[in-house]
């Protein structure tokens, strides 16, 4: 619906791979799996974990239902999800790539992308493991 | 729907996230300050759960200075806003005694009669003094006046129908007039930009709902001919009516509506019209008669005319026009008429007056000049601001008038700037625009002298500059004169 969504997200985490570069002085690749782990903490908390709106005006209709499951009104796989599936395995493979498939980022981006794909599978829609996160 | 530059889409979805990661963070570390404080609600929930509020909360509260401002005096060309001073970063407001005289850009004042009127005013002062502030009663008790018999006719009369009902609140005229109109098993197919009284009613109403794109007789077609083969959801029976709503001129975007294609879809499909002028009654067409009369759309299709009072003829309350069956069973069933108090009558006395000023019965012709110089003021002011290199959304002849900001951050400095200069702008974000399209939305009037709109124009564009807002080129000062008579 907005332009310029999807480019913003790249940019944000093009940009912050370089941020994590210069602040840390690490390797290419330990710079990529932090901002991989950054990256499934931060969309993890806001598209899995908070539910509701940020408005008072739709009185709560939405309460029970993460960001992820309101994307598109509930319907599974449009363009954005799918975008939004393929970008956290695209992260994957670069955080890989660059570490050579090294013994503990291999791990933890692998935990990482597993985390976030079965997250965002349309089985998974409304489903509460456990009932972690079930009440309002 | 505004063509956005890609550039200012990515800085301004820019923007909005950092706003909101800020929030975020502050949200955070406030959980921590309150979890030590004593909680004495044990046992009751809450009333707002934490994200709930968050917009209010984080961003609007932020430059809450800019909207809600009072004011000390009439709402004319010219008016004093009230200073208001925050001791704890704008969460709370305290009001100063200092009032600052600032030219008014953002009143709903077409016609010039918010302020005094060598007409009008000594008739309502009068009607105060006959009839007193309030009838205190019902339209159907004792709350009928001669007056509102009077206004009803006159209405009628200067919208072109058989008959009119008053209301005493514009938004009221629209939420409780649609449920009288249609119910379940009906089917209401809106503009997607229609105000929120008309949503509010439509929901109200129990009927199925359908939007169509804004302003696109095409696209209404398409809703209008997949609904009537589908019929109403689930038992696939035939619609039991369907009635259209649109608007005048939309308050957001200034442009008129294309009434004249709108009126023969329906009239093709036998869908019911419903046009909601409440811009644009007073404020166009030669003698003020809205759209109808500025696009050549004979009153006697659109089957339901609304409008309201506030805008063009200073007063306040709406009115529905239509034929005489329908206002008949609508004074019989509208809960609005039946239990609401009746328009207060030194505010019908405002409206009968200035509808005969308008129509030249007060036997001047002061109604004439007053449409001529809001045409004039209108149509000077948008070609300025555009020769200037400013985004102004609407059509011609509309007299309102948005320039685009669309980043959250200029909102604030274009208000408060243009405040620190005397001049004083409505500045509009979501939600009642879509999230990127943020905008200030200029109102022009009649009783607006060409000084006072070069004024404007001159703080607008300086302030635009410092702002930077001129999203288009500037067209170049004009040079090609002076070049001529050199060489001859």
């Amino acid at each position: 619906m907005y332009p310029g969504v999807w480019t913003t997200y790249i940019l944000i985490l093009f940009f912050s791979w370089l941020l994590v570069l210069s602040v840390f002085g690490c390797t290419p690749g330990t710079a990529w799996t932090v901002v991989n782990l950054f990256h499934f903490a931060i969309t993890y908390h806001f598209f899995h974990w908070k539910k509701g709106t940020p408005f008072a005006d739709d009185q709560g209709m939405y309460n029970g239902l993460t960001w992820w499951e309101q994307m598109d009104n509930g319907k599974q796989l449009t363009r954005n999800r799918k975008f939004l599936i393929v970008v956290p395995v695209v992260l994957y493979l670069i955080a890989l790539h660059t570490t050579d498939y090294q013994q503990p980022m291999l791990f933890l981006n692998t935990l990482a992308v597993s985390v976030l794909v079965v997250a965002k599978l349309p089985n998974m829609h409304k489903v509460r493991i456990f009932g972690i996160n079930a009440e309002n | 729907m505004v063509r956005l530059p890609y550039t200012t889409a990515l800085t301004t979805l820019f923007s909005y996230g950092l706003l909101f990661a800020f929030g975020q963070l502050r949200d955070f570390f406030r959980k921590f300050v309150d979890w030590f404080k004593a909680k004495n609600v044990k046992g009751y929930a809450p009333i707002c759960l934490g994200l709930e509020d968050f917009y209010v909360r984080r961003l609007y509260l932020r430059i809450q200075d800019c909207f809600g401002r009072p004011i000390a005096s009439a709402p004319d060309s010219w008016f004093d806003v009230v200073e208001r001073i925050s001791n704890d970063n704008n969460k709370t407001l305290q009001r100063t005694s200092h009032t600052t005289r600032c030219l008014n850009l953002g009143s709903y004042n077409y016609l010039g009669f918010a302020a005094a009127d060598e007409y009008c005013t000594p008739r309502a002062i009068e009607s105060l003094k006959k009839y007193s502030a309030s009838t205190c009663s019902v339209r159907v008790d004792g709350g009928t006046t001669k007056l509102h018999a009077e206004l009803e006719e006159l209405v009628a009369r200067f919208v072109g129908k058989p008959a009119a009902i008053l209301f005493g609140m514009g938004y009221v005229t629209n939420s409780a007039i649609i449920p009288c109109l249609i119910g379940k098993g009906g089917l209401i197919i809106s503009d997607s930009l229609n105000h929120n009284s008309i949503v509010n009613g439509a929901r109200g109403s129990g009927a199925t709902v359908r939007v169509f794109q804004h302003n696109s007789p095409a696209h209404l077609e398409e809703v209008l001919r997949e609904q009537i083969a589908g019929g109403q959801p689930r038992t696939h029976r035939p619609w039991k009516k369907i009635i259209v709503i649109v608007e005048g001129i939309y308050s957001m975007e200034g442009e008129l509506c294309k009434l004249p294609e709108i009126i023969a879809v329906c009239k093709k499909y036998k869908a019911y019209t419903y046009l909601d002028e409440a811009h644009s009654i007073g404020a166009v067409g030669q003698s003020g008669r809205g759209v109808c009369e500025l696009l050549g759309v004979d009153p006697a299709d659109v089957d339901i005319m609304m409008g309201t009072f506030t805008k063009s003829f200073g007063s306040c309350g709406g009115y529905i026009a239509a034929s005489k069956d329908i206002i008949q069973h609508l004074k019989h069933t509208c809960p609005a008429h039946l239990y609401a108090t009746s328009m207060s009558p030194p505010a019908v006395q405002q409206v009968i007056s200035a509808i005969k000023v308008i129509l030249g019965e007060d036997g001047s012709n002061r109604g004439a000049q007053k449409l001529a110089r809001i045409r004039e003021n209108s149509n000077f002011f948008r070609s300025e601001l555009k020769k200037m290199g400013f985004e102004v959304l609407g059509d011609n002849d509309s007299p309102v008038m948005p320039i685009m900001l669309y980043n959250p951050a200029k909102i604030p400095a274009f208000s408060r700037e243009c405040l620190r200069q005397k001049v004083a702008v409505v500045t509009v974000a979501f939600p009642a625009t879509p999230l990127l399209l943020a905008r200030a939305r200029i109102c022009i009037s009649a009783s607006h002298t060409k000084e006072d709109l070069v004024t404007a124009l001159d703080v607008i564009s300086r302030v635009g500059d410092l702002v930077g807002i001129k999203y288009f080129p500037a067209e170049p000062p004009k040079i090609a004169e002076v070049g001529h008579n050199k060489l001859e």
